[in-house]
């Protein structure tokens, strides 16, 4: 197929952490094989708990850090057979949304020069050029005129989100990569940046990927959806099958853990023992066993595999028995 | 019946004497013994500073007025703060939002919840280890006795918000307030603090205050839930009804604008703009500037909190008529 802009190939991202004096480094495994397909336009949410690597996942697809190990092709380009100068390039093309639109703008510089600034760097065009694409795209995103020569400071977290995404659209990227890009945020202006992310996927036609421990929200924006759960993908697939019938124990645990204001909307509640386990100390076999209300011996051995069931991919070893 | 906690008239306000901003205006609101209420709304709207102003944690220049603030047949107005010291923390307790600020770094978990049984029930020694190990084993903290000589650091979020939350019930408080207990943790866990929350509030017959910007956690707990929005009450009633059918257009907004609400909606519903600040807040009513039904008369008159079907709620012309038998009567709580 052509129109898919990002494919991701058994990435992986390891860290190395040192554990004190004497004790040798031991490894983090962030991100642990993830693999993915994202077309023009469409959005892939990541979904999973602090500590799932999702974070690292945006990372690696942002080229911000290299991963360890897996292949990524950016629009057809494999990363892995580019050289620097073509690295350079090929950055244009994905762009990144903070979770933190107080942390993520220099707070020093003007939203105008901010704004301009990848321009500036990637292309040829005039100051004059510029400043008219700058002000194009802050009418685009819902920001006046007037802001062009404010600080940071002088706007709510809503605007500042706001004029995140506008830099992070200036060079009309291919894909942009949002980072809880709205969990910073009150839930009514949060409505307001989902609409905005929708309004420019509509008219530019970028792909998203969208981080978010929200389920609500990824419900509302998804195309595809993936969730992780200790640096692995535990279930992939369409927004709407996956909704309606979570196969993987702790897809179904997620989505019965998520409060509804409607009592109809409710689902029972799968009482989830334990915590996230440390990802400095994994647990064999499959990463959920030790909370998992199905979890047999076989899980505690083996680790389970992604593996294709009907309309989507599931790792675990017993979903035909448990969603009979 | 005797409310347990009640709120008549609170303001607080900070700033200059002659225009001061007031983060709470006008604020009502009564708490009955074993009762959830929520009150939920945005940053700004004044939830979190009724709360510490209820708790005496408001300094100087924050100036707090009420004309009644009474909890247990005590007025808290009237009681100097030695008084006051000795109901706060025993029989209010109060749990805040990021459970890794909220313990001592340099003291451990047991330290700190022995400290609270020391200071209010003058426990000591072995009584005193036991009841801190009942109390975290009270709030599930696995393997308790380990546990009580760990640091802060050394747990997670889960079990730092237990440990926080052990302490809070330390005294068994008649009221606890949560101050976005869940907000700082993930799902799965948020859904464990919760149904510890409302176990114990029901074992204990506690009154729960949540403060929460979740809706959707209030809508499952709560028994009646107060809607706040810059510093006011927009609407007061119980739950489910007041979420299936809202009175006020800001709670309608509200939740219209929850992903979960528009479901296969291409766009989600928003208020224009955001909440008024300390300069910009109109004379009328706080929302008229934002609010689709805005009439000539909102923009003028500040509107009171009067009866609805549903509790009371602050609009000249609320979405849900208001019934004629109950205009008369006072307020309803």
């Amino acid at each position: 197929m052509s129109n898919i802009v990002l494919s991701a190939r058994e990435l992986t991202r390891h860290y190395a952490v040192s554990r004190g004096f004497m004790k040798g480094s031991a490894t983090v495994k962030a991100l642990n094989g993830v693999s993915f397909e994202l077309a023009a336009g469409k959005t892939l949410a990541v979904v999973g708990e602090s500590g799932c690597g999702k974070s690292t996942l945006a990372r690696a697809l942002t080229l911000i850090e290299e991963p360890t190990s897996g292949e990524l092709a950016l629009d057809g380009v494999s990363l892995t057979r580019v050289g620097h100068a073509d690295l350079k390039a090929m950055r244009r093309k994905v762009q990144m949304v903070f979770q933190n639109p107080y942390a993520s703008l220099n707070p020093r510089q003007k939203i105008g020069t901010q704004l301009a600034e990848p321009l500036a760097i990637n292309s040829d065009l005039s100051a004059a050029d510029r400043d008219a694409k700058v002000k194009a795209m802050m009418t685009k995103v819902g920001l006046r005129p007037e802001h062009f020569y404010r600080y940071p400071h002088m706007f709510s977290g809503g605007q500042r989100q706001r004029i995140a995404i506008a830099r992070a659209m200036m060079l009309n990227p291919k894909i942009v990569v949002a980072d809880e890009p709205t969990s910073a945020l009150d839930v009514s202006i949060q409505a307001q940046v989902l609409n905005l992310f929708m309004d420019l996927q509509q008219e530019f036609g970028t792909a998203y990927v969208f981080i978010s421990h929200n389920l609500s929200v990824v419900e509302h924006v998804a195309d595809d959806v993936m969730v992780m759960y200790l640096g692995r993908a535990v279930e992939v697939g369409s927004k709407a099958a996956l909704y309606a019938k979570p196969l993987h124990p702790y897809t179904q645990a997620l989505l019965s853990a998520t409060p509804s204001i409607h009592p109809e909307d409710r689902k029972i509640k799968i009482k989830i023992v334990g915590e996230l386990p440390s990802p400095l100390n994994p647990p064999s076999g499959c990463a959920f066993h030790k909370r998992c209300p199905y979890a047999v011996e076989r899980c505690k051995q083996e680790v389970p595999e992604l593996r294709p069931i009907g309309d989507r991919q599931v790792a675990c070893h017993r979903v035909e028995e448990i969603n009979v | 019946m005797m409310s347990l906690l009640t709120i008549k008239n609170l303001s607080v306000a900070f700033g200059n004497p002659a225009n001061p901003f007031r983060a709470v205006e006008n604020m009502d609101l009564t708490v009955n013994q074993g009762e959830i209420v929520g009150i939920v709304g945005e940053s700004g709207s004044g939830k979190s500073v009724t709360m510490m102003a209820l708790m005496g944690l408001i300094d100087a220049p924050g100036r707090v007025t009420a004309d009644e603030l009474s909890f247990d047949g005590k007025n808290l107005l009237k009681m100097s703060a030695r008084e006051r010291r000795k109901i706060v923390g025993k029989d209010i307790a109060m749990i805040f939002q990021d459970p890794m600020t909220s313990l001592n770094p340099s003291y451990t978990v047991g330290y700190q919840i022995m400290e609270v049984l020391k200071v209010h029930q003058g426990l000591r020694g072995a009584a005193l280890k036991q009841r801190a190990l009942e109390l975290m084993e009270m709030v599930e903290i696995p393997a308790a006795k380990s546990r009580l000589d760990a640091y802060p650091h050394q747990l997670s979020g889960g079990m730092s918000q237990r440990v926080v939350i052990a302490m809070a019930i330390a005294c068994n408080p008649k009221l606890l307030i949560a101050d976005e207990p869940t907000t700082a943790l993930d799902v799965t866990i948020q859904a464990q603090i919760m149904e510890l929350l409302v176990n114990l509030q029901k074992s204990q017959n506690m009154a729960l205050i949540m403060i929460t910007h979740d809706l959707a956690v209030v809508a499952e707990v709560a028994d009646r839930v107060a809607v706040m929005y810059a510093g006011q009450v927009a609407e007061l009633g119980r739950v489910p009804e007041l979420f299936r059918q809202p009175a006020h257009p800001y709670t309608e907004a509200l939740l219209s604008s929850i992903p979960e609400h528009s479901k296969g909606a291409e766009r989600l519903s928003t208020l224009p703009g955001i909440v008024p600040g300390q300069y910009d807040r109109p004379s009328g009513c706080l929302l008229s500037p934002r609010c689709p039904y805005a009439q000539e008369r909102c923009r003028a008159e500040r509107p009171l909190l009067t009866p609805s079907a549903n509790g009371s709620v602050r609009c000249h012309f609320p979405l849900i008529a208001q019934p004629v038998e109950i205009r008369d009567r006072k307020v309803a709580q």
